[in-house]
């Protein structure tokens, strides 16, 4: 089971811890124990937030150090996994301190420390995925991901299935970043169905991420108006999303990771998020002398993509597997998306 | 926008808000000020989910939760009440501890981070619409009722809360009345948890009480730790939640929305101060 939405989270950036890092001063100390078996070997060391386990966003990231480290002629890489601010902070600076060639960091969590330590060791290349620090460095590259592009095929997906003629996203907060979970699955749904009429409801509340309860009943008000396709798009209040669908027999789309075995039969599809992508193609900018950018993934470069539309879409237990004729129209949708032919707004653009 | 469903909504809202404030009223009248609610709630919601997963029966999961939460109130009636420690610093230790002990627990004993959810977990089944909980959360402010005004036992707790030495010179222990009042709390308190995560939804995830509890120890305040009006409190928190949801459907911002609960306080802090001024200001 996947840990909260992480990118439901990427927008409480303002609010994540930064604790007071003490050890900028302790110079980076050489490591020889590296394990790098070839002499000008590439090391690479990847810093997670949380345990990698069995979540599934973090297992991709993990995937994709592995597969740059083999396309680099690197060593096996090192994985430092975090359980809390602290451990992420230690770990960051233990990373720093082995001094490999990039240490990559993945999720808003780090958005602080990897400032505070790029700054004290202007050498290390450093490369944050699915999150970037406020300033720009010269040894700082960020993988960020454009979701609504994902999202909006998924409402392409509710617009053709729906029967009531209805959908609706129940989102986290009403900001723009969060947006791009809400707005554009009313504009793929009106896509390719323009009688679709398109409801948003967001959670709010003291704590919006956490609220299972209040994104239930906010999916519950959609779905006893009528509507029959809601976008799920409020962290751990997604779980909430899903029962009341599968309550009154609507239908669900997650994000982040396949979230259809929490409720297969109901979940429609997801809005992935390859991390694994960010991850190879970052190193492989970095390496290749086009370090401190920010680059975004979008359908484009397969950094964002539906369960639906990748491989063992049968094996998923998410219901558009059992469509075919609609994943063929979302594949042409999606082909006209990556040839610039159709474009989706940004609610996130300034 | 006032339907049926608006109604059951309010409903499903008012459950746990209004168990976890019976509790708090209960411990208001014994002298304690319990803002420990939150954690309580908290620690119900884990040992429920974790209970109803590992026995496959969600009635073993309410009992269990019931349990937990009230052992984890003796925090409180130890400190508060044998050790004389503050009981607002002790609340809000308690709300701080829950949140790190379940996520840890879910951590330890699930092997996930956030939440825990699974097709599998049993959540309690409804008697004639409502959760069985519902319903013994409207059975217990009528039992709570009578029990204050009416019982012996009540006339005692409300002494031992408005004049102890008084109390204790009639040869009622203060220290007995706290404790019970502070483990009934929990015991209630647990049970708003269990109702949280296996009726309202089914899983766990990490500080899902999402500030219900504090909303619980503003219906204690606003109801005056009276069963009716701790009932009527937490009506009137419910009804505005699942009315700010259907505001957001006529097109009010999420902001504005959200603040529909705390409006619905001033609103109710105004009216009742200002009844209350007029009647002491009569029989002055």
């Amino acid at each position: 089971m996947p840990r909260r939405s992480r990118s439901i989270q990427l927008a409480a950036l303002a609010a994540g811890a930064a604790l007071a890092m003490t050890g900028c001063n302790a110079a980076a100390k050489k490591d020889d124990s590296g394990g790098s078996a070839a002499k000008d070997a590439k090391a690479f060391t990847l810093v997670t937030p949380d345990p990698v386990g069995q979540n599934e966003f973090m297992k991709l990231a993990v995937s994709g150090v592995k597969a740059a480290a083999k396309a680099h002629g690197g060593g096996t890489p090192k994985v430092y996994q975090s359980s809390d601010t602290a451990s992420q902070q230690q770990n960051l600076k233990a990373a720093v301190d082995s001094a490999p060639d990039v240490v990559v960091t993945v999720g808003f969590e780090f958005a602080d420390a990897v400032a505070q330590q790029a700054e004290a060791h202007p050498k290390q290349q450093f490369l944050m995925v699915d999150a970037c620090t406020t300033k720009t460095y010269q040894n700082v590259s960020c993988g960020v991901f454009r979701e609504h592009e994902g999202v909006f095929l998924a409402g392409a997906e509710a617009g053709l299935l729906s029967k009531s003629g209805k959908v609706g996203a129940v989102d986290v907060l009403d900001t723009p970043q969060f947006r791009r979970y809400s707005d554009p699955f009313a504009a793929g749904a009106k896509h390719v169905a323009k009688k679709t009429s398109t409801a948003t409801r967001f959670v709010g509340g003291q704590s919006p991420f956490d609220d299972s309860a209040r994104a239930k009943e906010q999916a519950g008000s959609l779905i006893s108006k009528g509507t029959d396709h809601v976008m799920a798009a409020a962290a751990a209040g997604n779980y909430g999303v899903f029962e009341a669908a599968k309550a009154k027999g609507a239908f669900a789309y997650g994000v982040d990771v396949n979230q259809c075995p929490a409720a297969p039969g109901t979940v429609v599809d997801n809005v992935v998020k390859r991390t694994d992508v960010a991850v190879e193609k970052g190193i492989g900018h970095i390496l290749g002398g086009d370090a401190g950018k920010t680059v975004s993934y979008g359908l484009k470069e397969g950094g964002i993509t539906l369960t639906g539309l990748e491989d063992g879409v049968a094996s998923s237990k998410c219901v558009i597997a059992r469509h075919e004729d609609v994943l063929k129209k979302i594949g042409e949708l999606r082909d006209q998306i990556v040839a610039g032919k159709l474009k989706v707004d940004d609610p996130a653009a300034a | 926008m006032f339907d049926s469903d608006l109604v059951l909504s309010a409903l499903r809202a008012l459950t746990p808000i209004l168990l976890a404030a019976l509790g708090g009223a209960l411990c208001e009248r014994a002298g304690v000020f319990n803002i420990g609610l939150e954690g309580m709630m908290l620690m119900g919601c884990f040992t429920a989910v974790a209970t109803s997963w590992f026995t496959g029966s969600p009635w073993l999961g309410v009992l269990a939760a019931a349990l937990a939460a009230a052992a984890y109130s003796l925090i409180l009636a130890v400190g508060a009440v044998t050790l004389k420690g503050d009981a607002v610093v002790l609340g809000v230790a308690m709300n701080l501890l829950a949140v790190g002990l379940t996520s840890f627990l879910l951590r330890t004993v699930f092997g996930v981070q956030g939440t825990f959810d699974d097709p599998d977990l049993l959540g309690l089944t409804e008697i004639a619409g409502f959760s069985p909980l519902t319903w013994l959360s409207w059975a217990a402010v009528g039992v709570a009722a009578v029990l204050l005004s009416r019982h012996a036992w009540g006339l005692r707790l409300r002494g031992v809360g408005e004049a102890p030495d008084a109390a204790a010179t009639l040869g009622v222990s203060p220290t007995k009345y706290k404790y019970g009042a502070v483990l009934v709390s929990g015991v209630l308190c647990g049970l708003a948890g269990a109702q949280l995560a296996l009726g309202n939804v089914t899983l766990f995830s990490e500080n899902m009480t999402a500030g219900r509890g504090w909303i619980a120890v503003v219906a204690v305040m606003l109801g005056r730790a009276l069963p009716l009006g701790v009932l009527l409190a937490a009506l009137l928190f419910g009804l505005a939640e699942a009315a700010g949801f259907r505001l957001q459907g006529l097109g009010l911002p999420q902001q504005a929305t959200d603040a529909a609960p705390y409006v619905v306080t001033l609103i109710a802090l105004f009216l009742t101060t200002a009844r209350r001024r007029r009647t002491t200001g009569a029989s002055a």
